[in-house]
C-alpha cells in the first residue's frame, strides 16, 4: 500500500471536517482536485514524506525552504532568510508564477494561472496546516510491530502437518494463484502480448497528460528543464546532438504502452486506467507525428497496426567484431607511438564540486 | 563522535593544540577533497623532519593518549573515523533531472583492495530508494513455467546458498567522458562501479522449483520499486551464473543496493541487476522494454543502434594518483594504485604507462583474481618529480585489450553515452597536482 493511498484517504477524512476559513477563499474540495497537479512532486496528509519536492504539511506558516530534510534550491533557501514565510498571499504570488516569485528555485511548474484554482488549492492545503493534532496522531505504527509480525507469519504456510506441496526439487514457496499473477504480470511486447482490452483517443490523451504529465514533460512533450523530451528529434540521429524521443527513437509502441502503465507519472505510478494509458499513448502518437488526426482511437485492437519510424535501426550487439577487439593482438610494450605524448584535452569541468551546487554547467546525461 | 566533541569544548586549551599545529592543513586538504591547494597542504602530511623541539605529534601528550573513549555501546553500529568523514559517495547534479531518478558515484580514490564498502556503493535508481518491508516481500515466478510460485523471504532463504564476489558497473559509467575529457576524478569518472561479496541462490535453482518449459528462452525480472524496473534476460544467462541476492559483505543488502531482494548478473550491465526484486516471468521473447531500448541501446555514429549490449568489457583505471588524489610528497617511491575488471571473466593483465601510453610496464595485480570481480593493481616506482601521463590498460582471460578511446570513437561515434571502457589518462604536474586529460 503505498503512501498515497494514505494521503488520498487522508484527504478524505479532513474533507469531513468543516473547515472554517477555507469556505470565505477557496473550496478545499476543488482545490483536491486541482493539486493532482502537484502530487507527482509534493505530498500532503498523514505521514506525507518529501518527494521531488518538500511534503506540504503544515505550510502555513511554514518560512520557505525549511521543511526538514529537504535539498532546496539556493533560491529557495535565501527566499526564506529573506523572511518568506507562506501565508495565503504569499503562496497565491508563487503559485501564479513560481519562476517570477522567487527566481532560480527549482520547482519546475509553470504555475496556476487560474485565481480559483490558486484559492481552492491554498483552501485544501489548509485542511493539512490547521492544528497539528491530526499530524501527531498520523504518525505510523513503528517498525518493531513489524519485524515481530515477520518473525511468526511465516509458520502458517509451514506447518509440521501441512501438506507438502509437490513442485520442484526442495518444494518451496507456493503455487501463484490467478489473482496473484494478473496483479503483477503486466507487462506488454511488441506482439501484443499482454495489451489489457480498452482505448483511447487522442483528445482524451491530451487532456490526461495536461494534467499528469506536462508539468514534468511540457504540454507538447518538450521536455521542462532536463526531464525527458517524448516528442521531435525527427533526423537527428546522426547529429552532433542527438535528441531521442519516442518518435525519433524508440523502436516499439508497446514500451510505451508498459512504461507508462508500469512506471508513469513519475511519483503516482499505477495511477491512471488502462483506458488512461491508451489515450496518452494516442497522445503522444499524435506529437510525434505517428498519427495525425485528434480523433484517432488507440485501442487494442488496433495498437499493433501502429509502427514507429525508426523501428529498423537496432540490431544486436556485435562490439566483438570491431578492429580493437577482433585482433586480439599481444598489446605492444615499448616505443608504441611516435614522439612524445602532447596534451590534446583537458577536462571541461575543473572542479566536479557537490558543494558548487552550479546546475547551469549542463553537458552530460547519464541515460 | 557527539561525547568526543563535547568533551572538546570542555577542555579548550588541549582542543586548540591538537587541530592547531599538525592537523590544520591535513583536514583542509581532506574536506575538501580536490586538488587544489595540494602543493600548499603537502608538508602537514608527511613526517616533517624534526626540528629543536621536536614533533608536537610526539612531544606532546594528545587527547585520545590522556582521556578515555567511547564505550561499546556509544556505537552499535560502527562508523568510519571522524577524519574520514570526507569518504562519501557524491552526486553530480546536472546530469539527471532529480535525484530521485539519479545517481552518485563510488569514491574509488579512497578505497583499496577490491571489496568496496556498502555504505560507498553507487547509487543508481529510477524512483528513488524503495522502502521495502522483507515481511511483505514476496518473489513471483510465472510465464511458461510448470508451476507459476510465489516465494517468501524465508522461503528463499531454505534454499543452498552460495557467496560470490562480483563487480557491478552502470552501463553508463565514463559515459559523460565520450566527447572528451570532463570531470575531474575518477570518483565521477569511473565511480559507477563497485564490488562486494553476495550471499544468496543460484537463480537456476529457483526456476528449477518452478520447472522452466522447453519454450521458455528469455526472462524478464521486475523490481517492486515505484518504477516497477524491468528487464529481458537471455535463459542461457540466466542459468549460467545468475544469483537472486539478499546479502552483501555478509549484511543485508542496504535499502539502495534493493533491500531485501537483488538480482545478480555477473559481468553484464548495473541496470540488469534488477533491485527490490518481485517477480521473474519466463518468456519465448524479449520485452524490450523501456531500458533496453529508449535506454541501454548504443546509438553509433550512422544514427543506428546496438541492442543487447549486456557485457562489461575489459577495463581499468588508475585511482592512484588521480585528480582528487593529488601526490602530496615529494620525489621518491610512489605507489600507482588502480582497478581492473572485464565482464568476460578474469583479468590477466595490467599494463601501466607513465608516458601517455609510449611505453608500459605491467603491474603487479595483488589480492585474489576472481572471475568479473574487480582486480586490485600496483605499480610501485621511484618517482624522479616530473611530470607523467599515467594511463592503465587491461588484459582479460580471453584476450580482450582495453582499448583507448580513440578507438572507441572510430568505431562508435560519440553518441554512445554506454559501454565507454577506453583508457584514462591523469597528468601528474611536478607539483603533484592531477588532472583528466586526453593525449595524442
Amino acid at each position: 500500500m503505498s503512501k498515497f493511498l494514505k494521503v488520498a484517504t487522508a484527504a478524505t477524512l479532513a474533507l469531513l471536517i468543516p473547515v472554517a476559513s477555507a469556505s470565505a477563499e477557496g473550496d478545499a474540495a476543488k482545490g483536491e482536485k486541482v493539486f493532482r497537479k502537484c502530487k507527482a512532486c509534493h505530498a500532503v496528509g498523514e505521514g506525507a514524506k518529501n518527494k521531488v519536492g518538500p511534503h506540504l504539511n503544515d505550510i502555513m506558516g511554514r518560512t520557505a525552504g525549511s521543511a526538514e530534510g529537504f535539498k532546496y534550491s539556493k533560491a529557495m533557501v535565501a527566499a526564506g532568510e529573506e523572511g518568506i514565510v507562506w501565508d495565503e498571499e504569499s503562496l497565491a504570488a508563487y503559485l501564479e508564477k513560481p519562476k517570477d516569485y522567487i527566481k532560480g528555485n527549482r520547482m519546475s511548474f509553470a504555475g496556476l494561472r487560474k485565481e480559483d484554482d490558486r484559492a481552492d488549492v491554498i483552501a485544501y492545503l489548509k485542511t493539512f496546516s490547521e492544528g497539528t493534532e491530526s499530524a501527531a496522531a498520523a504518525e505510523p505504527a513503528a517498525g518493531p510491530s513489524q519485524q515481530a509480525a515477520a518473525v511468526s507469519a511465516p509458520a502458517d504456510t509451514n506447518m509440521a502437518d501441512a501438506p507438502r506441496p509437490t513442485h520442484g526439487v526442495f518444494h518451496l514457496g507456493r503455487q501463484a494463484t490467478a489473482e496473484e499473477i494478473a496483479a503483477w504480470d503486466i507487462d506488454i511486447r511488441p506482439d501484443g502480448t499482454g495489451l489489457p482490452k480498452g482505448k483511447g483517443t487522442v483528445t482524451q490523451g491530451e487532456e490526461i497528460f495536461a494534467e499528469a504529465c506536462a508539468v514534468c514533460h511540457g504540454d507538447f512533450g518538450e521536455g521542462r528543464d532536463r526531464w525527458p523530451v517524448l516528442a521531435g528529434g525527427q533526423d537527428t540521429l546522426k547529429a552532433e546532438r542527438p535528441v531521442k524521443t519516442i518518435g525519433s527513437y524508440w523502436p516499439y509502441l508497446s514500451t510505451v504502452y508498459d512504461y507508462v502503465r508500469r512506471a508513469m507519472p513519475f511519483g503516482d505510478a499505477r495511477s491512471l486506467s488502462d483506458d488512461d494509458v491508451y489515450a496518452v499513448t494516442a497522445y503522444l502518437l499524435y506529437l510525434n507525428d505517428v498519427v495525425s488526426d485528434e480523433d484517432f482511437e488507440l485501442s487494442s485492437e488496433n495498437f499493433t497496426e501502429i509502427h514507429l519510424p525508426n523501428e529498423g535501426n537496432f540490431f544486436m550487439d556485435d562490439r566483438e567484431e570491431e578492429a580493437h577487439y577482433a585482433k586480439k593482438d599481444e598489446p605492444c610494450m615499448t616505443d608504441c607511438k611516435p614522439g612524445p605524448a602532447e596534451i590534446t584535452m583537458r577536462a571541461r569541468v575543473l572542479d566536479v564540486t557537490p558543494e558548487g551546487g552550479d546546475d547551469e554547467q549542463g553537458g552530460g546525461a547519464v541515460d | 563522535m557527539s561525547s568526543l566533541s563535547g568533551r572538546k569544548k570542555s577542555i579548550p586549551q588541549l582542543a586548540e593544540r591538537t587541530s592547531g599545529v599538525a592537523n590544520p592543513s591535513r583536514r583542509q586538504l581532506l574536506t575538501t577533497g580536490l586538488a587544489v591547494g595540494a602543493g600548499a597542504a603537502m608538508a602537514g602530511l608527511q613526517a616533517r623532519p624534526a626540528a629543536a623541539a621536536g614533533d608536537p605529534a610526539i612531544t606532546e601528550v594528545q587527547d585520545w593518549n590522556r582521556y578515555l573513549g567511547d564505550g561499546v555501546d556509544a556505537r552499535p553500529y560502527g562508523t568510519p573515523s571522524q577524519y574520514e568523514e570526507h569518504v562519501v559517495r557524491r552526486n553530480v547534479a546536472w546530469l539527471t533531472a532529480d535525484p530521485v531518478s539519479s545517481v552518485n558515484f563510488t569514491p574509488l580514490h579512497e578505497l583499496d583492495g577490491i571489496i568496496t564498502p556498502n555504505g560507498l556503493c553507487f547509487e543508481r535508481h529510477h524512483a528513488g530508494i524503495a522502502d521495502v518491508d522483507p515481511a511483505k516481500h514476496r518473489l513471483m515466478i510465472d510465464g511458461l513455467v510448470d508451476t507459476p510460485l510465489v516465494f517468501t523471504m524465508e522461503d528463499l532463504k531454505r534454499f543452498p546458498r552460495e557467496n560470490k564476489v562480483y563487480f557491478l558497473e552502470c552501463a553508463a559509467n565514463s559515459g559523460m567522458e565520450w566527447r572528451g575529457a570532463q570531470l575531474n576524478g575518477c570518483q565521477f569518472t569511473h565511480g559507477m562501479v563497485h564490488c562486494v561479496v553476495y550471499t544468496g541462490v543460484k537463480l537456476r535453482t529457483i526456476l528449477e522449483e518452478a520447472g522452466v518449459k522447453t519454450s521458455g528462452k528469455w526472462l524478464l525480472a521486475e523490481g517492486a520499486d515505484a518504477s516497477a524496473m524491468s528487464r529481458s534476460i537471455p535463459m542461457e544467462k540466466a542459468l549460467d551464473d545468475c544469483m537472486v541476492a539478499f546479502k552483501m559483505n555478509g549484511e543485508a543488502l542496504r535499502p539502495e543496493q534493493g533491500y531485501p531482494l537483488r538480482l545478480v548478473v555477473p559481468g553484464w550491465e548495473g541496470n540488469m541487476w534488477v533491485k527490490w526484486l518481485r517477480r521473474l516471468e519466463v518468456g519465448d521473447k524479449p520485452w524490450h522494454h523501456r531500458e533496453e531500448t529508449s535506454k541501454y541501446t548504443d546509438l553509433l555514429a550512422n544514427g543506428k543502434a546496438r541492442r543487447f549490449t549486456w557485457v562489461m568489457d575489459v577495463k581499468s583505471v588508475i585511482t592512484n594518483p588521480s585528480p582528487q588524489a593529488p601526490v602530496t610528497h615529494g620525489r621518491g617511491p610512489l605507489v600507482i594504485s588502480g582497478l581492473a575488471w572485464s565482464g568476460n571473466g578474469t583479468v590477466k593483465r595490467v599494463d601501466v604507462s607513465i608516458d601517455g601510453g609510449r611505453n608500459w610496464k605491467t603491474a603487479r595485480i595483488d589480492g585474489p583474481s576472481l572471475d568479473k570481480a574487480l582486480h586490485r593493481f600496483y605499480l610501485d616506482i621511484d618517482w624522479d618529480g616530473s611530470e607523467l601521463l599515467l594511463q592503465s590498460r587491461a588484459m582479460d582471460e580471453h584476450g580482450y585489450v582495453q582499448p583507448t578511446k580513440n578507438e572507441l570513437r572510430l568505431a562508435r561515434g560519440e553518441n554512445s553515452i554506454y559501454h565507454n571502457n577506453g583508457i584514462q589518462t591523469w597528468y601528474v604536474k611536478a607539483d603533484g597536482v592531477v588532472e583528466n586529460v586526453e593525449v595524442s
